[in-house]
């Protein structure tokens, strides 16, 4: 009985990645085409999991507690900016980049979160302002210009196998454990559940609050290294630009929160992150134009979102059908 | 406190979108293109703002030129500008904000960002509110409706780097309120591309990539540019692309947004990039492409160093690039990455302001029939990095730009034959 349960769990949980995959897998092999043909595919595939993943997380962290927030875009483009900055005036290595950036999100997600708690204006707006004012500190910092190290081979050294691997690794641990084995964690979920009832019981909302914010922000830090030593430039993004970042953790966050059920819902980001690089690899193997890539990106969220909606109703047919 | 707090948020997202638009020149002038209140409110700020630059702008400027044209009244000119943050644009802003402003009365106020003709519409709306006399225009969704506005408005209008196709130029060409057009026509564009492609064949490389830029969005330049290309490669092996030879290859690449990979006599494309979509499947081409066995040359309409940059990494794969002389492309081509450069040059731009400066004060120059003016400028050709320093010294001056006050004092109330002369002697050793 036990061992189905689990069998049950396993089967939903990866479900989902492994039906995406033999689809395409399948659409590749009709034309002839690999997957995964060399070892660029895999750093293609793993980056897009890193980074996407990263995003889940960041964007979810606030968003289950009804904060949506705009600004992690700008806020991953600006830490990016500066680390860059330092990196190449001082002739750093990235890892000290991915530190800096790291902590320069940090604060940026302090200081976000601490706008809307002082103000206690609504979270949606707070994030719109703050992305127009990261993003024109970025544009003032480099004079509009970006940021270009395509010439410094330390920083775009980044990409590698190993190193997407121990991102997605640690990112993953470190969320796990802050969010289900810490008192911090203990909390974020109690006020998930019932925010009155949790304050009524001594809980503080607002360091909580505070520190969600903090957390979206370092794991911003790290999405901007990702995409900032892939190409080893950083183009500037104005008038909400940077926002287009937040929208690829849509789908990826619906697919967890869909295998948040057979297994643990951080688990369940990854997976739709390992979902979604699958069908971004496939587009990039199968040159797919990007009209046709929004296309489909956008039919199969409608689809995913109309059968979460009618899920109880499709397996009440079934049943009644039954019997 | 938590009104202090709102009102400093306030503050500072006004600053923001000011630092946004406005770039660090103090002599710079945004606007809105929103709504006409936010406009006077911003007019009012930038008045404030580069009152200290107009003060030693007047003190400095001429109030006559040579041949009489009162010159005293500040001329007030609306830039619209689709792109904000490229180096082209940044360079030609400079040019214009912290070269020309200084050198005569006219005080530049430059649009945001636009998306697409609904933002160029209301951005002119807001330069007519704001007393501009003439409008020099780098944004091209609706070049007609632009026209349109403008002679309604009577404000003179000029398409700067870039000039309109034949036929919308016939429907134009007799309106006073049109000024013209000087920058890379179309032939310019096409022939671009084909030196730059046979500038690699002569050298004997047989393997292409190419990356098409905005082909996938029908923009005419890239277009252009990348048909020169595959006619170059034809013309070199006698072959043809996709049945089509010469300029007839352009209508080929219109008929699908697209460019065929595969050979044209001996000479392969082995892959092909097009559009802008830097996200992480688009960056998967890239890769996909650059890293495509046997490639030799990547032959890029735009910015293709700093999207292929990283991709070249480790092969001997080199990129010839179309765009403008930044730095970042300077240490490209250090690095061996970037080897060939054809780039707009910031003061290229200089000739326009001078024609629609001169317009503005009423001495309008026209060609010989009377019709506004429609002329080509290229590029300057860099393939070396000796020789790409040299150019971007001269062309990140500003204390001798390209084309200096001296330069385009000719050119104001001159006649059609001085501008003509002039704008045709467009290469780096006839402007130096």
């Amino acid at each position: 009985m036990k061992s189905n349960s689990i069998i049950k769990r396993v089967l939903g949980a990866v479900c989902i990645p492994i039906i995406t995959f033999l689809i395409i897998f399948i659409i590749c092999q009709s034309r002839g085409i690999a997957l995964f043909d060399s070892k660029s595919h895999w750093i293609i595939f793993l980056r897009a999991v890193a980074s996407v993943m990263l995003t889940t997380f960041a964007l979810s962290i606030n968003l289950n507690s009804g904060r949506f927030d705009f600004s992690i875009g700008a806020i991953s483009l600006l830490s990016s900016v500066i680390s860059a900055q330092i990196c190449i005036k001082l002739g750093l290595p990235v890892v000290v980049m991915l530190l800096i950036s790291i902590a320069v999100g940090m604060l940026l997600g302090l200081i976000s979160g601490t706008i809307y708690v002082i103000t206690k204006l609504p979270p949606i707006i707070v994030s719109l302002g703050v992305t127009l004012l990261y993003e024109g500190i970025a544009f003032a910092i480099t004079a509009g210009y970006g940021v270009s190290f395509v010439t410094n081979y330390e920083l775009t050294s980044f990409p590698s196998i190993r190193n997407y691997l121990l991102v997605i690794v640690i990112a993953l641990a470190l969320i796990i454990l802050i969010f289900d084995y810490t008192s911090f964690g203990y909390k974020y979920r109690s006020l998930l559940s019932g925010q009155k009832v949790s304050i009524n019981t001594g809980i503080k909302e607002i360091p909580n609050a505070l520190g969600c914010y903090i957390i979206a922000g370092g794991l911003m830090g790290v999405v901007g290294v990702i995409s900032s030593t892939n190409t080893g430039t950083i183009q500037m993004s104005l008038n909400f630009g940077s926002i287009g970042v937040m929208f690829t953790a849509f789908l990826p966050m619906f697919i967890g929160g869909f295998v948040g059920r057979f297994c643990n819902e951080k688990i369940g980001y990854l997976i739709g992150a390992i979902t979604t690089a699958f069908i971004s690899l496939a587009y990039a193997r199968l040159k797919v134009d990007s009209s046709v890539q929004q296309i489909i990106t956008a039919v199969i969220l409608v689809c995913f979102l109309i059968y979460l909606n009618n899920e109880k109703k499709i397996f009440k047919f079934k049943k009644t059908k039954k019997e | 406190m938590k009104k202090v707090l709102s009102l400093l948020l306030c503050i500072a997202l006004c600053f923001t979108m000011l630092v946004g638009c406005g770039g660090t020149t103090n002599g710079d002038k945004d606007s809105d293109t929103k709504a006409e209140t936010q406009a006077e409110t911003q007019a009012e700020t930038q008045a404030a703002e580069t009152k200290e630059a107009d003060v030693a702008t007047e003190a400095d400027v001429e109030t006559e030129a040579d041949n009489g044209i009162d010159m005293s009244e500040t001329v007030k000119i609306g830039v619209l500008v689709a792109d904000v943050t490229t180096a082209e644009a940044l360079a030609f802003r400079s040019y214009y904000t912290q070269y020309i402003q200084n050198q005569y009365n006219v005080e530049f106020v430059y649009s945001d960002a636009l998306k697409d003709s609904a933002d160029e519409k209301s951005a002119i709306d807001t330069f007519i509110t704001n007393n501009c006399k003439a409008i020099i225009s780098f944004s091209s969704f609706d070049r007609m409706a632009q026209i349109d506005q403008c002679a309604k408005a009577k404000v003179y209008y000029a398409v700067a780097t870039g000039t309109l196709t034949d036929e919308e130029y016939e429907k134009v060409k007799t309106n006073e309120y049109y000024v013209g057009a000087i920058g890379p026509s179309l032939d310019i564009e096409y022939q671009t591309g084909y030196d730059m492609a046979k500038y690699y064949l002569d050298k004997g490389v047989k393997n292409f990539a190419i990356f098409g830029g905005a082909v996938p969005y029908y923009t005419d330049m890239h277009i252009y540019r990348v048909a020169g290309m595959l006619a170059a490669m034809a013309d070199a092996t006698g072959a043809d692309y996709q049945g089509a030879k010469g300029p007839a290859i352009v209508g080929k690449i219109y008929e699908t947004a697209d460019v065929k990979t595969g050979s044209i006599g001996d000479v392969n494309i082995l892959g092909y990039v097009g559009g802008y979509d830097m996200d992480d499947a688009w960056f998967g081409k890239i890769a996909e492409v650059a890293q495509t066995s046997g490639l030799e040359m990547i032959l890029a309409v735009g910015n293709g160093s700093d999207f292929f940059g990283t991709a070249v990494n480790g092969t001997d794969v080199k990129i010839a690039s179309v765009d403008a002389y930044a730095d970042s492309y300077g240490a490209a081509m250090d690095a061996g990455i970037l080897d060939y450069m054809a780039g707009k040059f910031s003061a290229s731009i200089g000739p326009i302001f001078a024609i629609t400066y001169s317009a503005a004060l009423g001495a309008p120059i026209r060609d010989n029939d009377g019709n506004a003016v429609a002329l080509g400028q290229g590029y300057w050709v860099a393939t070396s990095p000796e020789q790409f320093k040299e150019y971007y010294s001269v062309d990140n001056s500003l204390d001798a730009p390209a084309y200096d006050k001296a330069d385009l004092d000719t050119l104001i109330g001159s006649d059609y034959a001085t501008l003509e002369k002039f704008v045709a002697a467009y290469t780096f050793d006839e402007i130096k």
